[in-house]
């Protein structure tokens, strides 16, 4: 069934690009909630919650995404649920990216000298308004530069989704290449698409951190 | 009833001592000056008045409240009793008239257009009305350290403490802060003002603390204690810093 690579292939590959940006909405989305709990979690004045939040953090990254993937698609399935894929990879990639992301926003929240907290405590702000007027805002700035280039990687990082069934962008390129036989031009074409999807984020984060450097 | 009384307080961090049995009464309308040299306990007495040092022995009250009592609302003590830092600590991102609004808005919950009226009133006091529309950055060191002064003020407190406020500025822009808390004070507000100005605090305060490793070493009327030390240690102070 070999046949000639054709233009129809390469609106295949795009088209299948739509599952890669959909798993990296899910995932940032779900990965951001997550992240946020987290984040709040390891600044928190109290020890167990600090230690909670760490635990979380350095058990989701010690371990492969790949692993959550399959633990969530094909082990729970052992169980007698059935689990979705659509339910399996938002479960591990919100899983995933929150322990990024946490860390991310953690240490932008830390980044905030601590006299500025001392500053909104003292005018009677409670821990939440301190946090809410004063530490976030200013954290917030920081964060942008490295949250966005997280996003990146999360994009590349869809491509996993494939082992559970996804047909997204890199299952298409193989799948594409197995009835034409040309890996080197389809995976050419399948790089291109991811690099027209990344390369625009990361220049904005760059302008982003340009402007957030001269606001200093 | 004092205002603020400090009873046998120890603060320590680890195994290091900072305060070593401090006891200290300051009166409704008195201004109290903390010398000493750096490391003497005098910033950190200051912070534990409102709080932001937990103690690990004796009492801080404040108008009767027991400040190192767990149960105690700290928030709500802390809309009585300002605090200006030595780094002014303004909030970079809010502008002068966002850094003064923002806790009695959020906190006491005036309403918007009467906190814009306060905060022009505070800076009023301070000379800075001009500048409300200025962000922290856009500042000098003196007239952020101003904006703090009157930030402190739009809360309406009984008490405010100054930490060492004029000994990040430039030599040229310390005159216009003393000249700020000089007017505050002759308004009749309780002062606790740790310094390293001893002309200022010979001119403005009532009172004088002298202290020295982690204790009150010496305290008593401005003049008369800075006049004619008792204690060796306070000579050797005042010689040193007066050159």
């Amino acid at each position: 069934m070999i046949r000639e690579l054709s233009f129809i292939d390469v609106l295949y590959l795009i088209a299948a690009a739509r599952w890669t940006l959909a798993l990296t909405a899910i995932a940032f989305l779900g990965g951001g909630i997550v992240g946020l709990a987290i984040a709040l979690l390891r600044v928190s004045s109290l020890l167990p919650l600090r230690w909670l939040g760490a635990i979380y953090v350095h058990a989701v990254q010690g371990t492969p995404l790949l692993a959550w993937l399959f633990v969530f698609f094909f082990g729970l399935s052992i169980f007698g649920f059935t689990v979705s894929p659509w339910l399996a990879a938002a479960a591990a990639y919100s899983i995933y990216a929150g322990a990024f992301l946490g860390e991310i926003w953690r240490g932008c929240l830390q980044a905030i000298p601590r006299t500025q907290w001392e500053a909104g405590a003292s005018l009677g702000l409670g821990f939440t308004q301190q946090l809410r007027y004063v530490i976030v805002p200013q954290a917030l700035r920081l964060a942008i530069p490295p949250t966005v280039g997280f996003l990146v990687q999360l994009i590349k990082n869809t491509s996993l989704a494939a082992v559970i069934g996804f047909i997204e962008l890199t299952r298409e390129g193989q799948l594409t290449t197995a009835t034409t036989f040309r890996p080197f031009t389809v995976y050419l074409i399948v790089a291109a698409i991811y690099f027209a999807l990344c390369f625009p984020l990361t220049q904005w984060s760059r302008r982003l951190e340009r402007r957030l450097h001269v606001a200093r | 009833m004092s205002l603020v009384e400090l009873k046998n307080v120890v603060k320590r961090y680890g195994e290091n001592t900072v305060l070593n049995g401090v006891s200290l009464t300051v009166e409704k309308g008195e201004i109290i000056a903390i010398i000493g040299r750096s490391g003497s306990g005098k910033s950190t007495m200051l912070r534990c008045v409102n709080g932001l040092e937990p103690i690990q022995g004796g009492t801080v009250a404040f108008n009767g409240t027991v400040v190192n009592d767990p149960a105690t609302d700290l928030r709500k003590l802390r809309q009585h009793v300002g605090i200006v830092f030595q780094s002014f600590n303004l909030f970079p991102h809010l502008s002068v008239e966002k850094n003064i609004t923002l806790a009695p808005k959020v906190v006491k919950g005036v309403p918007p257009a009467e906190a814009r009226a306060l905060a022009e009133a505070v800076l009023r006091k301070v000379g800075l009305v001009e500048k409300i529309e200025a962000y922290p950055d856009q500042l000098s060191g003196g007239q952020q350290q101003r904006v703090a002064i009157a930030r402190s003020l739009a809360m309406q407190p009984q008490l405010m403490l100054f930490d060492e406020i004029t000994s990040a500025l430039d030599p040229e822009l310390v005159g216009e802060v003393l000249k700020v808390l000089e007017e505050v004070a002759r308004e009749g507000m309780t002062m606790m003002l740790v310094t390293h100005e001893i002309g200022f605090a010979r001119k403005v305060a009532n009172r004088v603390v002298f202290m020295h490793e982690g204790k009150i070493w010496e305290e008593g009327p401005a003049a008369k204690t800075l006049g004619s030390p008792r204690t060796p240690e306070l000579e050797t102070f005042l010689s040193a810093v007066l050159h």
